[in-house]
Formats: structure tokens, C-alpha cells, sequence
């Protein structure tokens, strides 16, 4: 049987705000923070744009010492956990340890500790490398900081799917507390790919926005002159429990998430099928696993990479599922304001569609002037208002990834 | 500097701890509770700072900061 499961707090570190009203405002207002590299000489780099955050020192409970051996994804994920946990007015200290668990999603491990440290390998030798890299680094380390620093000790998971890592954390989160071995887990992801060496990868990747020009208007996501995504750092993390749990202590239920989907292409190594066939089908089996009719989903979260290939399969894989519908349905895509996460954008459009629900607001897509491919009822350059009792979000990977969650007012 | 005021410094320092919480005769444990990899660091950044080499089996996180000094004194000859 499907087992909905309570979201409880919300923990969220991004380019338009750290903390969740700080996010909402500028979300719903549609302000972009896409910005030139400032934190390292990007100029030679085709794309030099992104969704960067200045000000997390202003924030962190974390002291210098644990700071000097961990990267900055890291960081922000012990930040969002933490803001999460108050959100959800919970005392850690009292839980059962053995009953919390922590499922987070990357896509790229922590690159800024990573390339300085082998900077140093190279110009000085094993000794100049801080012993500190090879915990570091890699895409669970976050989960381990988490886990020391709460000591969280129940089962728990990293899952690097490309940019739908994050969403597939969740998915797999409510699967886990379905079966009532947990009490309760902090599900998300985080990602810090504004670094040398992660942008030149980006670069390489060919889907960066090259309109460095006008970094506030590159990123158009379902506009006719998409050029590309542009990349952002941050970390969302939500408390999930069981609903019987959080209503015995009266938590405050933000939304509910009752179903979710994967599938893969098996199409191609990068691009996805440009048909949307398994994208749809995901789709399906999400609302099917959260017994929800399409007829009843009143808000769509997109993916929204901004490529051609991209956006047009997402739009007929939505056409597909939703039929003449479709061109009914709020859409939005909010990452446009403040860039792409990658690993952590599905967590971020979560935490979005979370707080559209709570306060019966669309947000919109900003710098979608013309719509390409048509047919769908973009929100567009300014939010506004619906009713939303049941919400889909899409997130999708290299590889042809797909992952759906469905999300529901309590 | 004296050779103890030099280590205390440099633990400071990397591990970025109070100078208070360092005490002469409690070890790296119980003062601060060290990790092994930060006594990987302690043992090279010492090696460096007094140019000599020391082995992170004798230098451990048992050691106090008496402890330390006597090792450093005795290797770098001071």
C-alpha cells in the first residue's frame, strides 16, 4: 500500500536567499541572482555566469576547525540541514539515533577542496596535500558530516544521478520511511560546481548559456531563444517523517509527498530522447504510485534545461501523460532566477513547489518572453495565483534520467 | 620562541583550537579531541617547522604537549 509521507521542515541555501523566507520572496518576485563569477578569474571560460552565494560564512554554525577539512558542498548541506531541523522545531538530541537517516544526491563531489589539493600534489608533492582530501572530496561526504554531526546512525544513502541525484533522494527517502524502519530521515542534495575545474567541465558539457553579456537574462528555460542552462551552488534538505509521527507531535505537515518514478532513456550517453517516451512513463508510474488521476495534478514543476532537445521532449512527455489538459496546468520553471544545481536543483524545485502550495502562488519562469515548444500554461515573468492541492515535479539527468515526484496539501 | 611555545603555536594554528584548550601535561585526546588525520597533519606540519623526521608512531594523539616537546628536542637536537 502507498504511504504518503509528511515534509516537516525545510532547510534552504541558495543564490536568492539562505532560509526559506529569504528563497520565497525573491522566488515569487522573480528576481534573478545570476551573476558574473566573481570567486576566481572566469573570464576565458565560454560561460563565466552563474547563481553564486557571497554570504554563507554570515550563517554557519560550523566551526573553523571542521570547516578547514571539509568542501564548501559540504557546508552548505550541514547549513540546510540545520535550518531544516529547526523548521521542523525538532530537538535531535532525543531521537533515537539508530531510527534517523539521511539520503542525500549530487552529482559532482566537492571540487573546490579537490582541485587545490591536487594543485598542490603537483607543485609539491604528496606532502603538500591535506590528509583531509581524501575525505573530502567525494559525492557522500556530506552524508558523513551530516550523520557526525547529529549523530545520525540509521540507514542512510548518497545517490548521484546527474542533476536528478537530489529528487531521487527524496524519492527513495519516502520509499524507505514507507516502510516504517525509520523514524525520520533529512532528504535532499546539495551541489558546488562554481569552481575552476567544475566549470570547465560544465563548459565542456556544451550546454552553458555563452550570454555572459546579460547573466540576469541567459537562462531561458521553454523561451525561443534559449541558449542553455547556467550553473548555481547550493543545498535544499527537508525533514520527512511519517504523518501518524508528525501529527502526534504537532509538527506543522508543510505538504505531502505521495508518489514517485524513475526510468532511463537507453538512448544516449548525454541527450535525452528527444520523444519523451520514458520521461512520460515515469511520469505515469509517479502518479500511479501516489494514486492520483492526471486530471487531479494543478501544478507542474519542470526540469527546464533551456536546450532544445531537453525542453521539447519534457513538453511532449507532458502532453503525452496530460492530453488536452496540458495546456491547462500552471507550469513554472523558478530555477531560471537563480540558476541550475544540478545534483541539488530537484530539492530546490521541492522546496518551490512546497511553499507554491502553502501559499497558493505559482512562481514564475522568468525570461520566458515566447514559448517554444507551445502548448503548455507557462507562468510566466510574474507569479500567480492557484489553488494547488497536487503538484508534479520533473527532474532529469545526463544519460536520459528521469525522476517524478508527486507532492499533495496535506 | 621556546621549542613548547612553537609546537603550541603550530597546533593552534593548523587545527584551528584555542590556545587555551592545549594543556602541557593532558594529551592531544582528552584536551581537544584530536583525529587521526588531524595527527597526520600535526606530525608533518612539526617535521616541517623543526626540520626533522618524525614518525606518527611516536608522535600520537596519547601525547601531551611535554611529550611532543621532549620528542622534537631530542630529534632536532635542541
Amino acid at each position: 500500500m502507498n504511504k504518503k509521507i509528511a515534509i516537516t521542515g525545510i532547510g534552504v541555501v541558495a543564490p536568492s536567499g539562505i532560509g526559506r523566507r529569504q528563497f520565497w520572496a525573491n522566488v515569487k518576485a522573480g528576481r534573478s541572482f545570476v551573476k558574473e563569477i566573481t570567486r576566481f578569474d572566469a573570464s576565458k571560460y565560454p560561460s563565466h555566469i552563474a547563481g553564486q552565494i557571497d554570504d554563507l560564512d554570515k550563517y554557519t554554525h560550523v566551526s573553523e576547525r571542521l570547516l578547514k577539512k571539509i568542501d564548501v558542498f559540504s557546508h552548505m548541506a550541514l547549513i540546510a540541514a540545520e535550518l531544516a531541523i529547526q523548521d521542523a522545531g525538532i530537538d535531535i538530541k532525543k531521537e533515537d539515533p539508530n531510527l534517523l537517516g539521511i539520503f542525500l544526491g549530487n552529482a559532482i563531489g566537492g571540487w573546490l577542496y579537490a582541485e587545490t589539493e591536487l594543485r598542490d600534489l603537483y607543485l609539491e608533492g604528496r606532502e603538500g596535500v591535506s590528509p583531509y582530501m581524501a575525505s573530502a572530496w567525494f559525492p557522500a561526504a556530506p552524508q558523513g558530516q551530516v550523520s557526525i554531526y547529529y549523530g545520525i546512525k540509521g540507514f542512510s544513502k548518497t545517490i548521484v544521478a546527474d542533476r536528478a541525484s537530489s529528487l531521487m533522494a527524496l524519492g527513495y527517502a519516502k520509499k524507505v520511511l514507507g516502510k516504517e524502519k525509520l523514524n525520520m530521515i533529512l532528504a535532499g542534495g546539495m551541489e558546488a560546481p562554481v569552481t575552476p575545474y567544475a566549470l570547465l567541465c560544465c563548459n565542456t558539457y556544451g550546454g552553458l548559456s555563452k550570454d555572459n553579456k546579460n547573466p540576469q537574462t541567459a537562462y531561458r528555460p521553454f523561451d525561443k531563444k534559449k541558449n542553455g542552462f547556467v550553473i548555481a551552488e547550493g543545498a535544499g534538505i527537508v525533514v520527512m517523517e511519517n504523518i501518524q509521527r508528525a501529527k502526534s507531535r504537532n509538527a506543522n505537515i508543510s505538504a505531502l509527498i505521495s508518489g514517485y518514478s524513475t526510468t532511463c532513456d537507453a538512448k544516449d550517453r548525454i541527450n535525452p530522447d528527444v520523444g519523451g517516451k520514458q520521461l512520460s512513463r515515469a511520469i505515469r508510474q509517479a502518479l500511479a504510485d501516489a494514486e492520483v488521476n492526471p486530471e487531479q495534478i494543478d501544478y507542474i514543476s519542470l526540469d527546464g534545461l533551456a536546450l532544445d532537445d531537453w525542453d521539447n521532449s519534457e513538453v511532449t512527455a507532458i502532453k503525452e501523460v496530460f492530453g488536452s489538459r496540458a495546456k491547462d496546468i500552471p507550469v513554472s520553471c523558478p530555477k531560471a532566477s537563480f540558476g541550475n544545481l544540478l545534483g541539488a536543483s530537484g530539492a530546490l524545485d521541492l522546496i518551490i513547489t512546497v511553499m507554491a502550495m502553502e501559499n497558493s502562488l505559482v512562481p514564475p519562469t522568468i525570461n520566458l518572453d515566447e514559448p517554444s515548444p507551445n502548448g503548455l500554461n507557462y507562468i510566466r515573468n510574474q507569479a500567480k495565483e492557484y489553488k494547488i492541492n497536487k503538484a508534479l515535479i520533473i527532474s532529469r539527468g545526463r544519460g536520459g534520467i528521469n525522476a517524478v515526484l508527486v507532492v499533495e496539501k496535506p | 620562541m621556546d621549542t613548547k611555545s612553537k609546537i603550541k603555536d603550530l597546533l593552534v594554528d593548523l587545527l584551528r583550537v584555542k590556545p587555551e584548550q592545549l594543556k602541557d601535561d593532558v594529551s592531544l585526546q582528552d584536551s581537544i579531541g584530536v583525529d587521526s588525520t588531524e595527527m597526520v597533519e600535526a606530525v608533518i606540519a612539526l617535521e616541517k617547522a623543526f626540520n626533522t623526521k618524525l614518525s606518527p608512531k611516536e608522535i600520537t594523539k596519547f601525547c601531551t604537549i611535554n611529550d611532543i616537546e621532549q620528542i622534537v628536542s631530542s630529534k632536532s637536537g635542541k
